[in-house]
Parts: structure tokens; sequence; C-alpha cells
């Protein structure tokens, strides 16, 4: 308990630039708990515009558009809140998907689901989070979180610019792969590359970081800048397909109403928040 | 034509060491390029790779991202809850565990891999469930995560995958008592090896679970694998009968070996030169080794009969072969030239493997008659005289009375006696066999080309008496694009804004006077636009326009009015279409209450299940909703799964074409037939809701295509060979008098054998087609040798009473052995599993036993009825053939 106050202390003292170049080489675990939090965490709620592309084999396209609405329940990097709402293609316009997280590992998120068409909420229970996001090659854990804890996490090298970890799985039969390799930024723990392998070493499934960008936001009153990811690429080189997103109109700490993820607001979406 | 002979035999006689050198040489060089083999296994090939249902197959399966596939069946008749056991669903997931691993490197590709694709496998671990999870609420779930380990979770999960009609008589059987995993291939051809290792991994499993593999990439693949094993062991075997008989018949080793070697050269020469050509060993060209085995020694029978019949001490060999070759050099020319035609009649055919294999026999055949009169004389040149010591008729004077001679007399004692009655039980016959062939059912069946023990053919009945059947043929459906928008349209889609934008007033109130402002500028838009697609989105793109400068409180309002048109887009993706799917749903009902198929998914059993789930789970809400959007919905739906690229095999991301999946419990053709012809009919007496196209893809379907090509195809290449050998052999005889009379046993035979077809209730498939065009140039043979014997003896006698007990000595005999030899030495076919080999032994036995048989009653009875007309021209006109006795006379 001493030692990490001194730690603590010091880093005060030194400020952050000077202290991560003495400071020793962070634990495999460290990395992954501050990359989780540069994927998913960053600031207190925020918005962005979204397109997916996803591309098949064939090179044929289809397109989702939707706004995306993100809020922390705690700055504990914990449970989380997200309202997703689709524009693009028409015939799903004004869908709503939204989800409470858990970031406890027994506890399920829960999960809801607004269809314009067939004008009905229905919640969703689902066994697991490796669902394919709207048809995507993204799955439904790629966009809301893979939990740092669901893995044993091993640095095992470290170059010049990335940690790169390797990710197992505690409990192998929830998932299809066997294994995770992560690429992460050394500066700004972003992750940068994601590779996917099955038994035997077999890499399917590769998600990269296509562009990162400095997204400049207000914290207290504070200028800060959020080093964000806006365009991303999955590939699932099992069938050829890849899918393309990107953020833009990314905008941090908005204030947003936490009753905004109720129930209510799924069929009457917030037209500022929309907007 | 007299000299040429004479030159050919003088000088084989003469030079006989050069030409076995040649001979020798030509075997060598040739037999050199047999390691460059290449194999063809691939029944689809039997198709030109530009015909119009093969192209259409593939860009189906690439458009659907489908693959051929393996079905892996496991049944279990014995437990009470079927294979819904927890021992037996650990085998079950143990195999898919297993035959996820069946991939490897593929060979053209390095860096690729090939066989199974994971991906897109079907097996209770690896597909979806979605359900009631209480109320509001649905479930999405693996079905079978893990295997289960009690009885309760056993049977939840039989109950899962039967509340999906998608899976059900598909993956799971009704009775719960089967499971069909689905293997994907990336090339079929790869099944055989597929199979081999599903085979060799079900044998440590254990338990008493019955396991088949069926599948049509399976059924082709372990024919093409098997027909060239068999093949292996029917040809030696093949020898080795026809050597017996012929040593049965001639009693000397030093001339039985030489057919034999006849028949070596021209296998080994043929085969080398197609594989120099650079074609591939096909099914059909597989069987070039046993066809040409028997035809290519049937000259040198001749021959040897001859030899055997003439040769005296006295004579000594020279002179004898002399006075052999000279007898039959030109009956042999023409039997040889006969076969060959009626081989080079399979080129007629569309095709291509048929057309090589055809090209190729003739060439056997003709390499078989020079061998003939080059080095049989030069081979009987080396023979030292004392060999031939107790050789030959005369040496064996006490036989001369054997079955056969006495045989032989007798039906030459009963057609000159009683003429009329052979004729009038011919024409019977004849009548009969017509009865018979119009009871013919062209038919062909994969899975019959098995023997009832084979274990394909066990599968194939096992598992179709489970599911919804195993063979799959795709229907595909394509809606047409209309070009640009008309008048009418515009102003419908107009009336639509103007409705939509006073709909959402109270929420946008801007909206009626926005919606206005757009719509008096369609028609500009219209004009300047070729494509409906192209005025929607410059609609769009002109809203978006007045969005970018339009105030605050018009912004919303206009966001509205954009997806006004993006939805005008999903509208014309046809099978978003509520309207479009009902007619599908309707279709499918219909082909399945007809008994047509087995089973049948589409989109339309996808957006019905989803709908169900996303209402209620009641089962009338098993329905297609109704609205666009809904339908929409659903498909989004489904595809936040596990699994979302299942929904490309059944449309396209475009919406414009849709796959209806049918499964076919039974491999029959005919069935096949029946329901496109019941789809034809549909679209007829129900027209679709929009413009639709309908074709048919699916190997299931291409295997009907490929026997309406075979049956037609081979039914000209046998007209072709029937008229060619006709006119070859009225050219013969100078008369197409003479010519019509050799026709007339094997056209006899041929009404016979396929009337027995049609009695039997045997179905015309592709092995019995072929045999027909095949055999009309070998069954010809008896006859041209008859008819011209007796020609030459006529001119001698001058009387067909004189003629008839001396066509009925030694040629009769020859024609005999002729027929024994090459009818039997199709028999050793029958010890081939494969049914079509089976039947391509039985049939050509049958149809050359016959043929042998008819010539001897039909012919002379016909000539004894008509003498007259036949010989009138004969005694006076100077004759084609002279023979060397007659030249001497």
């Amino acid at each position: 308990m001493m030692k990490i106050g001194i730690v603590a202390i010091l880093w005060g003292l030194l400020g952050t630039g000077f202290a991560e170049e003495l400071s020793p080489v962070p634990t495999a675990d460290e990395i992954a708990r501050k990359a989780n939090h540069m994927a998913l965490y960053q600031g207190a709620d925020s918005k962005g515009k979204v397109t997916m592309v996803i591309k098949d084999k064939q090179g044929r396209i289809r397109k989702r558009e939707f706004t995306m609405l993100r809020r922390n329940d705690d700055d504990r990097d914990q449970d989380q809140k997200y309202y997703t709402f689709f524009q693009v293609p028409a015939d799903v316009c004004k869908m709503v998907f939204m989800v409470h997280k858990h970031a406890a590992l027994e506890k399920d998120d829960d999960r809801w689901l607004y269809m314009p068409g067939l004008d009905l909420v229905k919640r969703i229970a689902a066994r697991d989070k490796r669902t394919s996001f709207v048809g995507s090659d993204f799955l439904y854990e790629d966009i809301s979180g893979r939990s740092p804890d669901e893995d044993n996490h091993e640095l095992i090298e470290m170059t010049d610019t990335y940690y790169i970890l390797k990710n197992i799985p505690k409990k192998p039969d929830t998932v299809e792969f066997e294994y995770y390799i992560a690429h992460i930024d050394r500066k700004s723990f972003v992750p940068m590359k994601m590779e996917f392998f099955k038994r035997g070493h077999r890499l399917y499934r590769v998600i990269e970081s296509v562009r990162l960008e400095e997204i400049q936001a207000q914290e207290n009153g504070q200028k800060v800048t959020y080093p964000t990811v806006t365009e991303s690429l999955v590939r699932n080189l099992a069938n050829g397909s890849e899918t393309k997103m990107i953020f833009s109109d990314i905008r941090y700490n908005l204030g947003l109403s936490n009753k905004i993820f109720t129930e209510r607001y799924l069929r009457r979406p917030p037209r500022d928040a929309m907007r | 034509m007299q000299p040429f002979k004479n030159i050919i035999t003088n000088f084989s006689v003469k030079h006989y060491k050069l030409v076995m050198l040649i001979t020798a040489l030509f075997t060598l060089i040739t037999g050199a390029f047999f390691p460059w083999v290449t194999l063809d296994t691939d029944p689809e090939n039997m198709l030109e790779q530009d015909e119009p249902a093969r192209v259409f197959h593939n860009e189906t399966k690439k458009q659907f991202n489908l693959s051929d596939i393996v079905v892996l069946g496991i049944i279990n008749e014995r437990h009470p809850d079927g294979v819904f056991n927890p021992a037996t669903l650990q085998r079950i997931h143990e195999l898919t565990e297993f035959a996820k691993t069946l991939r490897w490197q593929a060979e053209e590709h390095p860096g690729q891999w090939a066989g199974v694709i994971e991906v897109d496998m079907i097996a209770p671990s690896l597909v979806d469930h979605i359900s009631q999870h209480g109320p509001g609420t649905i479930k999405f779930e693996w079905l079978m995560a893990h295997p289960p380990e009690t009885k309760q979770e056993a049977l939840a999960i039989r109950d899962k995958a039967l509340s999906n009609p998608l899976l059900k008589g598909q993956m799971i059987s009704e009775d719960g008592k089967a499971i069909s995993i689905y293997l994907p291939l990336t090339d079929k051809l790869l099944s055989y090896r597929v199979y081999m290792e599903l085979r060799k991994k079900i044998e440590t499993l254990g338990g008493h679970e019955a396991y088949h593999i069926t599948g049509l990439p399976v059924a082709e693949g372990a024919i093409g694998v098997e027909m060239f094993t068999q093949m292996g062991t029917a040809s030696p075997l093949a020898m080795v009968v026809i050597f017996g008989l012929l040593l049965l018949f001639f009693r000397k080793w030093v001339l039985v070996v030489l057919p034999t070697m006849i028949a070596a050269v021209s296998i080994i020469s043929s085969m080398g030169l197609m594989i120099a050509f650079g074609f591939p060993v096909h099914i059909l060209s597989s069987m070039l080794p046993i066809f040409l085995m028997s035809i290519a020694m049937v000259d040198s029978v001749h021959v040897l009969s001859e030899f055997f019949d003439v040769y005296t001490k006295e004579k000594g060999r020279k002179q004898t072969i002399q006075e052999v070759l000279n007898t039959l050099f030109a009956p042999m020319l023409y039997t040889s030239l006969t076969t060959a035609a009626g081989f080079l009649s399979l080129t007629l055919a569309p095709i291509p493997p048929a057309r090589v294999f055809g090209i190729f026999l003739s060439i056997g055949v003709m390499i078989a008659w020079v061998v003939t009169v080059m080095f049989v004389p030069a081979y009987i040149m080396i023979i030292p005289e004392q060999k031939l010591k107790h050789f030959g008729l005369c040496a064996q004077e006490k036989e001369k009375q054997n079955w056969l001679t006495r045989a032989l007399a007798a039906i030459g004692t009963l057609t000159y006696t009683h003429a009329k009655v052979v004729l009038g039980f011919l024409v019977i016959l004849v009548g009969v066999a017509i009865w018979g062939i119009t009871q013919i059912q062209v038919n062909d069946n994969y899975a019959k080309r098995f023997a009832p023990s084979h274990p394909i053919r066990k599968a194939d009945v096992a598992l179709n008496s489970h599911f919804g059947g195993t063979y799959t043929a795709y229907l595909i459906l394509e809606g047409k694009d209309r070009g640009n928008p008309t008048q009418p349209d515009i102003q419908r889609i107009n009336q639509d804004l103007l409705r939509f934008s006073n709909k959402i007033r109270n929420d946008y109130p801007g909206a009626p006077s926005l919606a206005v402002t757009v719509g008096e500028k369609l028609s500009d838009i219209a004009q300047k636009n070729t494509t409906f697609d192209g005025f929607l989105d410059s609609a769009m793109q002109y809203v978006e326009q007045i969005a970018a400068g339009a105030p605050d409180e018009d912004y919303d309002a206009l966001q509205e009015l954009k997806t006004f048109w993006g939805l005008q887009k999903e509208k014309r993706k046809l099978f978003k279409r509520p309207e479009v799917l009902a007619y599908m749903a309707d279709l499918q009902a219909h082909l399945e209450k007809a008994g047509l198929i087995g089973k049948s998914n589409s989109v339309a059993d996808v957006v019905r299940k989803v709908n169900q789930e996303l209402t209620d789970g009641q089962p009338e809400n098993f329905r297609i909703p109704d609205k666009l959007q809904s339908v929409s919905e659903c498909y989004m739906q489904y595809q936040q799964s596990h699994r979302p690229n299942d929904l490309w095999h059944l449309v396209t991301p475009d919406y414009m074409q849709a796959n209806i999946w049918m499964q076919f419990p039974s491999g029959d053709s005919m069935n096949t037939k029946a329901a496109v012809k019941a789809v034809e009919a549909y679209f007829t007496n129900h027209a679709p809701p929009a413009e639709l196209d309908h074709r048919w893809a699916g190997l299931h379907y291409i295997n009907l295509v490929l026997e309406t090509k075979l049956v037609w195809g081979f039914l000209k290449s046998f007209a072709g060979s029937f008229i060619l050998i006709f006119i070859m052999v009225s050219f013969l005889f100078r008369s197409p008098l003479w010519g019509l009379l050799c026709m007339l046993p094997l056209t006899i035979t041929l009404l016979a054998i396929y009337g027995i077809t049609g009695m039997v209730g045997k179905d015309y498939d592709l092995p019995i087609a072929v045999l027909s065009a095949l055999s009309i140039g070998m069954a010809v043979d008896f006859a041209i040798h008859f008819l011209e014997r007796s020609r030459a003896a006529y001119r001698e006698k001058g009387s067909w009473k004189a003629v008839a007990p001396q066509i009925f000595g030694e040629p009769a005999r020859a024609i005999s052995r002729n027929v024994l030899v090459i009818a039997i030495g199709f028999l050793p076919l029958l010890v081939a599993s494969l049914v079509p080999y089976k039947t391509t032994g039985i049939m050509l036995f049958m149809i050359l036993s016959c043929s042998g048989l008819i010539t001897l009653f039909a012919l002379p009875a016909v000539l004894t009825t008509a003498e007259k007309w036949f010989f009138k021209k004969v005694r006076s006109k100077n004759y084609f053939f002279s023979t060397v006795k007659e030249r001497e006379a």
C-alpha cells in the first residue's frame, strides 16, 4: 500500500512524459487495462456518426449509417450505456439498438431493440457477445468491448511503437478463437491491430485501426484531446469479407442525460442528441 | 485394291523382322507417354464448358457463395430418444470438430487452403437458435454450444432444433432419429478424400449409431475413383478370359498369344496417343482398354480361325497365311472400318469426353487392323514350322464333329427348310420388342450407379428416408429491371411523397411544403437520368442539397424526406417486398404438397421464422409481415447472429435475385424433370406479383440437363452411325439392298435388347444410351462376314441350296468363335461393383451374342426366301472381293 502511494506521488511530481521514460515496463495486465480504457472509456460520454461499409469477397457493397451515443456510468471503466440509432439503409431507419453494458463477468449485458416497422421493443437475451453486429464483420463484442478480465494477458514482444500482447481467453469454450494478438500503441495505449487465431495458429480475423485522430474536447473546463480511432477495418479471412467503420462528428463530454438510455426513448429518439 | 492387299501381305511375309521391329517400336514410343496421364473424374465435364446450363450453374454458385456439399448422416434407431442422447451428441460434436480440420494446402494455389469450408458447415454445434425468453424478450444462442450432459439437456436441443423450420428435415429428421452434418467443400473433387477421412474417423468412434456419407459430390467422386480401380481389375480379367477361350479354340500357345499381343499393341498405342495429345482419361475413356481388348482381337481371330481350318502341313505356313489374308483382307478392312465408324459416330454427341472416347476407340480399331494385316503374317513367319505340328482342322480330324459344328449345321438346315417360320418368329419378336421400347422410361440416378450393398447406395436410402432429401437443386428467381421511370411512375411517387409529408406534418410542420418543392422538380430530375435508381439517387441528392442550406426548423423534415427517397430505392429491391416473398412461399408449399420435393428453404422461410420470434413466437406469426420495413428488420435480425452470411446463400446483397434451395429425396432425374415442369406450370398459372425470371442450377439439375443431352446426343450419334454404316456396307456390296440386309440382324438385335430393357423396367440411363451407339459398329461385323462369304460361295456354286451348308461350315464357325470371344470378353465387367460397368458388360454381351445368333438365323432365312431377289446380280457382276479360289478357278 505504501509503495503504491510513493509511486503515485512520483508520477505527480515528475509529470507523465518523464515518468514514461523512467518507469519500468508496465505489466501485461496494465497494458490491457489501459488499452481497454483508450478504446472505450475516454471522456464521460461521447457521440459520433458511423458509416459502415461491408464488402464481400465479390466486392459487393452494403452500407449502414447510424449515430451512436455512449455514456459511462462512472469513471472506473466499468458499466456503460450505448444507444445506436440507424439511418441507412432507409428501410431500417429509426431502428434503435440499446445496451446497458455490465463490466462484471457474471452479469449479462441488457440489450434492447426497437423495430419501427414492426413497432416493437424487444429485449434481447444473448448467451455470448460474439455475434455479428448488424450483419457486418464486426462482432457485438468489438463494438462494446471485451473486458480485459476475460483473458489472460501476456506481453510477448515490445517493438519501438507497440506492446504486443497475447490474450488467451479464460473460458475457451465461450469463444470461437483460441487466442488473439493485440498491437497496442506504446504512447497512446490505443489498440492498433488485433489478430484472432483459431486452433493450430490459424489467423482468421484481423481488426486494424486505420486512422487515429486527436479529438478536441472539454474536461472539467479544461481543453483536452482524446486520441480516437476514426477508421477501423475488420477483415474476415475465412470468407473474404471485410467491413470498414468510419466515425465522424465525434464529440466528447456533451453531458448526455442518463434518461436517454431508457426504454421510453427507444421509440422517440432525443432529437437534439441526434442532430 | 487387289494389288494393294497383295503388296502388304507379301511385304510382311518377306520383311517380317522389320515389321516386328516397327510394331515393337511404335508400341514403345506411344506407351512412353503413359507417365503423363491425367485423370478427369468430374462428370460435369460431360457438358461443354460454355453449355448455358453449366455456365449459369457456376454463376449461381458464385452469386450465392454456394459450394458442393458432402452430407454426413448419423442415425440412432436403438436409443428411444434417437440421436438426442448425450453419448450420440458427444460423438456428433467430435465428428464436427474433426470435420473442421479437413483442410489442406491447395495444390494449385500455394498458400491457399482447400477442403471443408468451416464457416458454412451445418452442424448442431454450429447453428444458431432463436427463441422466446420470457415476455418481450428474444434469445439468440448456439443451438448446441457444447455437448449436453443429461438426458434433459439433450432433449432440449432436439426441441429447439425441431422448432426451426429451416433445420427440420434438413439438419435434423422430424422423428429425431437422425442428424445430418453438411460439409461444403471448396472443390467437389476433394469429396472422395473427405469421404475417406470421415470413414476412418468414424471407425474410431464406437457406439450404436449408423453413419452414412452421401451427397452428389461424394457419389460422383466415388464413381470417378472406383471406375479406375475397377477397370484395373476388369481389364486383366477380360484378357485372361479371352485368352482361355482362344486356347480352347486353337490349342496352340504360340498362336493364341498373337491376338493378345495385337490387343496390347492397340490398347497401349491408342491410350498413349490419347495421353500424348493431352486428353485426360475420363470416366468414359477408362473403358477404352476393355473395349479394345476384344475388338482388337476380332480380326486376328478371323485370321487364326481361317488359318486353323485351312492349314495343312503340305501347304506350309507361308502359302496358308497368304491364302488366308487374301480371303479375309477386304472383309476385315470393312468390318474394321464399320466398327471404327460406329465409334466415330460418338463425335456427333454433344459430349466432349464421348468424342474423345469415340475418336481414340476408332484409332485403336484401325491400329488393330493394320497390326493384324502386317504383324500377323510376320509373326507366323517366325514360328518354326514344326511348332505347328498337329495344328489345324485336318490334324484334328476326330474333333471335326464337335458341339459347335453340329449346332451350326443344325441352324443351317433349319433356316433352309423352315425359312418362313424363322422369319415369322423374327417378325413377332420385332413386334414385341417395339412394344417394349415404348415402355422405356428415360431416367438416371447417380446413387443407382452403385450396387445396393455399396455404402453410398445404402447411405442414399437411409438418409433420404429420414430427411427432406440429400439431392440439391436451386431455383433462382431474378427480378427484371424495368429501366427509367415513366410519367405515371413519377406521378405515383409524387403522390406518395405528398401523402407521406402530410402524415408527418404533426411532427414536422414544414414537410408538406418542402415535399411540394421537391415534387415540382421530379420531371426535370427524371429527364436527366437513364435508370430508375439514378432517378431516385438524384432526387435524394436534391433533398440533401436543400437540407445543406436549410434553416434548422426544416432540417429534420428534410431528413424525413430523404428517408422517403431511400425507402423508394429499397422498394425496388424485389426480395424485400412482402408480396414477392409470399409468392415464393406459395410456390414452395405447392411443390412440397405435390410431393415433388422433400424440402425447400428460401428467404421466405427465414423472414417468416424471424418474424415469428420477433413478435411473440406463436405459430400464427410464422408469416411474411405486411410491410417492407418489417421484412428488412427481419433480415437485419437474422444477420445479427453467429452466421450473418448464411443469408447470402439465399438472396444476393442487392435483393434482386433469390435462391430457393430445394432438396430432393431421390436421385431419379425424372423426379427433377417433374419438378421443373411443375414450376413452369406454376409460373404460367399464377402470375408473379413482379416481373420474375426463373432458372435452375445445382448439381442435381445439371444431371438432368446432362441426361437430356446424353439421351438425345447418343440417339443422334446412333442414327448417324446407323446411316454411315448402312452407306458403307451398301458400297461394300455395291447394293443398297444387300446393305439393308446386312443391317437387319443388328436392327432386330437392338430392337430386341432395348425392348427387353423397356419390359423389365430398367431405366434408359447414361450407360445404356452410350451403348446403343457403340454397339452398331461391332454388331454389324458378323453380318458383313456372313454375307461376304455367302456371295463369294454363291458365285462358285450358283445356288443357295448348295451354298448354305458350306456357309455353316468354316465361315459360320469363324463367326461363332468371334461372337463368343467378343461377347464373353465383356463379361468380366460383371465383377465390377459399379452398376454402369455391369450394365455395359451385360448389354454388350447380349447385343453381341444376339446379333451373332440373329445373323445366323435371319440372314440365311431371308436369303432362302428371297434368293432370286438378292442373287440375280451376284452371278453376273464382277464381284468386288474375289477370292484366291475364285481366281484360281
